[in-house]
Order: structure tokens, then C-alpha cells, then sequence
């Protein structure tokens, strides 16, 4: 079995360090705005002056959420992230193309994917697996299989999670490609800390990860989901998803009463699933009748990542 | 414990097939020269694939549209990895590929107009992010499911070999083709000069005088199947993946630990989960890339794991070029190469041993080794370390 | 006052993020790669040199030459009149 011992989002939301935040919060105005920690409690000034909004997004809910689970050291760091450190990727490649000479190296260090993962050990120590999984939409659900493998395999505590930032190149982007998103494009991070074993402050549990890339049917998917995990659409309390899927859940037997679009709450970016994650996990404290959950995220369509959750025995 | 290679592929400087590098590692000759294909805006010595994207489009028939050098590069080594095998129904086939580049050689292509504000091509970005590259790849080889991409800078692709093993033996896949692609860019050119560890001349891996790396482009990719899966295909076994390990060396953004403390982490775990002895290991492809920081903190690793009887050890960086993510894959083509033909390549461009370690490396090619173990490093940036052991049995 | 020292510390504060730091709280004789007192490391080093060559024309081609001048801003002002001269 798999445990959600901690989580910890930084978003557009009021998520940190905020529990039951899932009940206060409203669909993203389009002005939203990060809201940010004082990263200071978190991250050492000597570390903090380099880092971009990704990394200290990461390494602020990281520490928060091994702090709340009382675990110093997890067994391995595993981080999903759609587009990575685009703030010092895009610096980069500017300074690159404009500078004649000498380039500054910090924008490049900080540019690839496992920075996040890479930070996150260093700033607590750790020696164990640290791995970064990019595949768009699908890289959480990737990183949270990764760490189910882990956990299988004999390992205790595994911090997984996800980040991706927005810049503002990314709204030229998407008009210039015909993207006209209905929900804000935003920047989040979301860690959770995965335990092989149930713990006083347990959260909930994962029954089961599953990712489909270039998938064929989206409600045979879904299906097929609940049946190998012995359950069907009727016993779901809530199903969160994103993407425009609606006639796909209504087919698969999905009560579209329990049904809601998380990235209304999330706003858009590669890996919104974690902060559905985190806010099913958050519902499931508030209201103990919400037992089942499924995350259904299908943010590019011929991509779809499927969550299973289940309340903790009480 | 250990899972089946059965088909393997490969394009770097040194060839387009894995008969041409085989013939290269045989010749001993280096695949490093002056750049030809990429506007770099500068003179400087690079592992490049000898092909034109327009020839890898025609050769790989994937229409003159927009597709990433890293996805050409990537597909060509996936489809001679991938061989004649077909799909089933019964077989759970997926693809994980590792890049740190992604399509950055069609996004620098577009931001060098977005400035210049000279009708920038937005659609170019359609191939930027790292999942794209994979998915290309996977669509033109008829796999859907399990896709999946790994970013851990040089290490990346080692990675990806071991993700997949650990999905095999725990039953989440019957068959999955692993490996890794990255092409050459400015970006990362510039990246390492701004790190000053580009070395203008020929790198030195291992040589007292190493001054930094030639940056190199590639990619190779490893058939991995169960026996579910070799029922069905009736493929032969041409070598495991025995041993597998990743770890933090937690010391420093960039520079490694000059206790080398996740290599030797790294190789000691590796080498336990094979089930070998440290006597039983033939041959190590070290990591090797000519920096002064790499060289020196992974020959303190070797010598933290092995102490006075370090194997028979080269680097091949100076015949491929530092590859980046592509780099463990290669290798791990280079290590299954080495026990398929009982070869020990030849570390070239070495002269002097490192000071303070006194490690010489194989300097000449060796033919009718016994070579049944090899031991593959892979360490990257940001600390993260991988090795990996191929063995003929199990 | 030492004008180019003075500038120095500005441009080390802004070419290496030095947030909350001023130039008043540099003196001439730390030691920048010290935790004692700035606590830099071999990444700042290398901004270093881009802010050599970017503020004071001057190019550092072997990184081990800067070791030596970036000690403090007493050696790295010495090292910069030195190249001028």
C-alpha cells in the first residue's frame, strides 16, 4: 500500500501550510497572482540569492512537507515537472544570442530539468535516488509511479512532487499558437511525502498511478482503471479533473455532480495534477463521507493520467 | 536478479549504425573535428552526428515537417534498436527516453528571431519541451502507453535503462525500449564555456593535463524484454542489465565531491544489486569527460570501491564527445559491444596520469579479453550519479 | 575613498544577487571566499570573471589565475591595476 504521510502546494492559491484551504477557495481570477512564503524560513540566504521561482517553490514545500511528517531524510527525491526551469532557461538562451563573450553560468546550471530534484538534496543532504521525470502533462504522474516502484521495492518514505513555473513569453506563445486557455496560465509546486506504511497523521491512500500516452479511448481507459482496482464508477465520492472530458466521464458512468474541472482552481500549467492531489487529499480531511477519489487528468488530450485515491480506515 | 537486452541501437560522431561504431572503437578512431552542421558562431572541436537533418528526414521518411534533431537523432537509433519486432496486443510495450536538450535546436532557432523581431516561427516551440521528443519517437514506432521521459543532465540516460529493468522485474511492462537523444546546440556549447570546462583542444580524459570537454551529439537505444515477452518474440538474449544504482552526491551544483561520495555510492550499489564480486568486474566505461572536477572525484570513487585493484577502466567521451543525457545510453551500447566482442577500448588522447590518483586507463585498444562484467558510470550535474553493470549471464 | 574598490562592491552585489547585502558591509581585507565572510563559491567565481571582463575589459582565461585575485577586494582592485597598467 501507498500513504500520503504529508503534502505541501505552493500555488496562486492560499495551499501553504493552510489545511482545509479546499473549502475556502474560489476559481482563479484571470489577475491572479503566486503566493509566496517568506522563502527565509525555508532556504538558506546563501542558496536563496540564485534561485528562481520554480526552485524555491520546490525546496520551500519540500522542507515543509518532510517537517510535517517528522521524517529528516526520505529514502529518495523524485520530482515531475512539464517544462522545467523556465525563467533561467529563457535567460540563458537571451544572454546567449545578445551577449558578445563571457557569459554569467548561473542561468545555465540552473536551466535543466533536475535542478529542482538537485536542489531539494542538497539543501537537506540527502544521498539517495533522485530522479526527474518530464513528460508534459503526465511528468507527476510519472514521479508518483516512480516512487510507488520505490516503495515496492522495499523503500520506507519518498518525496515526490511537482513544480513549473510561468513567464510571461508563454501567453505570446500561446496566442501566436491559436491557445486561448479559459483558466489563467500559472506557476505552482506541490510535494508529498509517499510512506510504505500508515502513520498517525496519514493523509489518504494511492491505490493506484496510472499514465496513457497518445491513448486511444479515454472511457475504456477509465474503466479499465476501476476494474483492475475492483471498484466502478458508482463508488467514486469525487472525481477531479482536466481537459475538455466531460463526454468522456459522462460515458464512462462518472455522476457529473461529483465531477469538477480543478483547473478552474489550479489555473493552467504542465503538472496542475499534483495540486489536484493535494486539494482531493485536503476535501478528504474536511469531509470523511469523500472516501474515493479519481484524478482524471487529461490537460492534452492524447495524454491521460489517471489517480486513484482512498480515504484512510478509521 | 537482471533483465534481457535484445536489441540495441545506436548513432554518434563515430556512426550512424552500431556496425559503423563498432568499426570505429575497433579503428580506434575519434569521431571529434571541427564543427560542420551547426551555426556555433565560434571554431570549435564537437562529436557531431555527420548528417544533415534534411538527410535524417529522408533516411527516416518522417516528411520534411517540424520535428527536433534530438527526435531524428533519437527515432533513427530507436528503429535499429527496435529491429522487425512487432506489436501485440498481449505485450505491454513502452518507450522511456532521457534528453536534457529536448527540441532547444528548434526553440534557439526561433528566439534568435523572437529578438530580432524578424517573424519568429512560434510553431517551431511545438517540439520544445523534453515530452515531445519522446512522444515523436514513440508515435513513429506504433507505441502508445507507457511514454515517458527523463531529464538528470549526464546521467539521464543511464537512468532510463534502469527505470525500465525495475518496470519489467515488477511486472508494470512486458517490453520497453530505453535510451536516450540529445542534440548539439549553442545553448549547451555556451553553457560549458560559460562554465569554462570546454576544452578547445582534444579532450584528455583521465590525463593529468585534462582541461574540460568536447560536447558530442547522439543517441542509442536498448531493447529490454521479460520472458512473457521473449515467448512471444522468439528474440535472442544478447546481454542483461544485472545492477543498477542512483545517488545524490548532495555537494554542489555543478562540481562533484572531491571524496566522490555519490559515485562511489553509486558504483558499490550498482555492483551489489548485481550480484557480482568486485574481482568478477572485466571492465568499467568510465564516466570520464575530461574535466578536471569529473576525472578526478570519479578515479577517488573507483579507488573507494575497488582500493588497489581498479579493473581495466577508458573513457570513450573522446571518440562520441560528451553526449549529455545521451551519453549512458551510448555507453551502455559501447559496454554490451565490449562483452559481445571481448574488446577493451582504448581511453584516447591520455599521457600522463592524474597526480593525486595515479590511475592509468586502457591506452590501446584490447582484443580476446575475457570480458563477461562491464561496469558503466554516468554522473551528471546537480549530483546526480548512476551506474549500471551489463553482464553475459545471469 | 578607493573609487574602484567602491565600485567593485557594487558590481559584486549585483553580479551575484548579493540581496541584503550593501557595499558598507564589504570591507577592503575579507575574505570573499570564506564562510567567515562572504561564503562565495566556485560558481560565484566564475560570475567573477564575466564581471571582469564585462565592467573592466580584462579577461580571465585560466580559472585558477582568478582563485588568487578574487581573495578580497583589496586583492582583486591590485589585480585589476595591475592588468591596466
Amino acid at each position: 500500500m501507498f500513504y500520503i504521510s504529508a503534502a505541501s502546494t505552493i500555488s496562486h492559491q492560499p495551499t501553504f501550510q493552510n489545511a482545509g484551504f479546499s473549502g475556502m477557495i474560489v476559481p482563479l481570477a484571470a489577475e491572479s497572482i503566486l503566493i509566496s512564503p517568506d522563502y527565509k524560513r525555508f532556504i538558506e540566504a546563501g542558496l536563496l540569492r540564485r534561485m528562481s521561482k520554480i526552485l524555491r517553490m520546490s525546496v520551500a514545500c519540500s522542507k515543509d512537507c518532510l517537517e510535517q511528517a517528522g521524517v529528516e531524510q526520505p529514502d529518495a527525491i523524485v520530482v515531475g515537472t512539464g517544462l522545467g526551469c523556465l525563467q533561467d532557461t529563457e535567460k540563458f538562451l537571451n544572454h546567449s544570442i545578445t551577449i558578445e563573450g563571457l557569459l554569467p553560468p548561473t542561468s545555465f546550471i540552473q536551466s535543466t530539468h533536475n535542478t529542482m530534484a538537485g536542489q531539494i538534496s542538497l539543501s537537506i543532504g540527502n544521498h539517495g535516488y533522485n530522479m526527474t521525470h518530464t513528460q508534459n502533462s503526465l511528468s507527476f504522474e510519472h514521479a508518483l509511479q516512480d516512487a510507488m516502484l520505490l516503495l515496492t521495492e522495499g523503500e520506507n518514505d519518498i518525496l515526490a512532487g511537482a513544480a513549473d513555473e510561468y513567464i510571461e513569453i508563454l501567453t505570446e506563445i500561446s496566442c501566436h499558437l491559436n491557445v486561448y486557455p479559459r483558466s489563467p496560465l500559472t506557476s505552482a509546486a506541490s510535494f508529498f511525502l509517499l510512506s510504505s506504511k500508515e502513520k498517525s497523521g496519514t493523509l489518504a491512500q494511492i491505490k493506484d498511478v496510472a499514465t496513457f500516452g497518445l491513448v486511444n479511448s479515454i472511457p475504456d481507459t477509465i474503466l479499465a482503471l476501476l476494474a483492475e482496482n475492483e471498484t466502478n464508477a458508482d463508488a467514486l465520492d469525487l472525481v477531479l479533473f482536466a481537459g475538455n472530458i466531460s463526454n468522456d466521464l459522462t460515458i464512462a458512468g462518472v455522476d457529473p455532480d461529483k465531477s469538477l474541472d480543478y483547473k478552474n482552481l489550479s489555473g493552467i500549467y504542465p503538472t496542475a495534477s499534483a495540486f489536484a492531489l493535494h486539494y482531493a487529499v485536503d476535501r478528504m480531511q474536511q469531509d470523511k463521507s469523500i472516501r474515493n477519489v479519481l484524478i482524471c487528468n487529461a490537460l492534452i488530450k492524447s495524454n491521460l493520467g489517471l489517480t486513484l485515491l482512498q480515504a484512510i480506515e478509521a | 536478479m537482471g533483465v534481457r537486452i535484445t536489441g540495441i541501437g545506436i548513432v554518434s560522431a563515430i556512426g550512424l549504425t552500431v556496425e559503423e561504431n563498432l568499426n570505429a572503437l575497433n579503428e580506434s578512431r575519434t569521431g571529434i573535428g571541427q564543427v560542420a552542421f551547426l551555426d556555433a558562431g565560434r571554431d570549435l572541436l564537437v562529436g557531431e552526428v555527420k548528417v544533415s537533418n534534411t538527410d535524417l528526414k529522408n533516411t527516416l521518411s518522417v516528411g520534411a515537417g517540424n520535428i527536433s534533431r534530438t527526435s531524428l537523432l533519437g527515432l533513427k537509433a530507436a528503429r535499429e534498436a527496435w529491429g522487425q519486432n512487432k506489436h501485440s496486443e498481449k505485450i505491454r510495450t513502452g518507450i522511456i527516453s532521457a534528453t536534457s536538450v529536448g527540441g532547444m535546436d528548434r526553440t534557439e532557432v526561433f528566439y534568435k528571431d523572437y529578438l530580432a523581431q524578424s517573424d519568429p516561427n512560434f510553431r517551431l516551440l511545438k517540439t520544445h519541451d523534453s515530452g515531445s521528443t519522446t512522444e515523436r519517437i514513440a508515435a513513429e514506432l506504433g507505441i502508445s502507453g507507457y511514454i515517458n521521459t527523463l531529464s538528470t543532465a549526464c546521467s539521464s540516460s543511464a537512468n532510463a535503462i534502469m527505470l525500465g529493468a525495475r518496470l519489467l522485474l515488477q511486472g508494470r511492462l512486458d517490453r520497453v525500449l530505453v535510451g536516450g537523444s540529445d542534440a548539439l546546440t549553442k545553448f549547451t556549447i555556451d553553457g560549458f564555456h560559460s562554465l569554462m570546462i570546454y576544452d578547445d583542444q582534444w579532450c584528455r580524459p583521465f590525463d593529468e593535463s585534462r582541461s574540460g570537454l568536447n560536447l558530442g551529439e547522439g543517441a542509442a537505444f536498448l531493447l529490454l524484454e521479460s520472458e512473457k515477452s521473449i515467448e512471444f518474440s522468439g528474440n535472442r538474449t544478447i546481454c542483461h542489465v544485472s545492477g543498477w544504482a542512483n545517488a545524490a552526491d548532495a555537494y554542489h551544483q555543478t562540481a562533484s565531491s572531491p571524496e566522490g561520495t555519490g559515485a562511489t555510492l553509486a558504483i558499490k550499489n550498482a555492483i551489489k544489486k548485481s550480484g557480482k564480486s568486485l574481482n568478477e568486474i572485466s571492465y568499467v566505461n568510465a564516466h570520464g569527460t575530461g574535466t578536471k572536477n569529473n576525472d578526478l572525484s570519479e578515479s577517488v570513487a573507483l579507488k573507494n570501491v575497488f582500493g588497489d585493484y581498479v579493473p581495466p577502466f577508458s573513457s570513450t567521451k573522446a571518440f562520441t564527445g560528451h553526449t549529455l543525457a545521451a551519453a549512458g545510453a551510448i555507453e551502455a551500447v559501447f559496454s554490451v559491444l565490449s562483452i559481445q566482442n571481448q574488446l577493451i577500448y582504448s581511453n584516447l588522447n591520455f599521457k600522463d596520469v592524474i597526480f593525486e590518483t595515479g590511475l592509468v586507463p586502457v591506452t590501446d585498444l584490447k582484443k580476446g579479453q575475457s570480458v563477461h562484467t562491464v561496469l558503466s558510470n554516468s554522473f551528471g550535474f546537480g549530483g546526480n550519479n548512476s551506474s549500471l553493470v551489463f553482464t553475459d549471464h545471469l | 575613498m578607493d573609487t574602484l574598490k567602491e565600485d567593485l562592491k557594487k558590481q559584486i552585489i549585483e553580479q551575484l544577487n548579493l540581496e541584503e547585502i550593501t557595499p558598507a558591509d564589504i570591507a577592503d581585507d575579507v575574505l570573499l571566499f570564506n564562510d567567515s565572510g562572504l561564503g562565495l563559491d566556485s560558481i560565484d567565481a566564475l560570475e567573477l570573471i564575466v564581471l571582469l571582463e564585462k565592467y573592466h575589459g580584462i579577461q580571465v582565461t585560466n580559472p585558477d589565475e582568478g582563485k588568487e585575485a578574487f581573495k578580497s577586494i583589496d586583492t582583486m582592485a591590485e589585480y585589476i591595476r595591475k592588468r591596466k597598467s
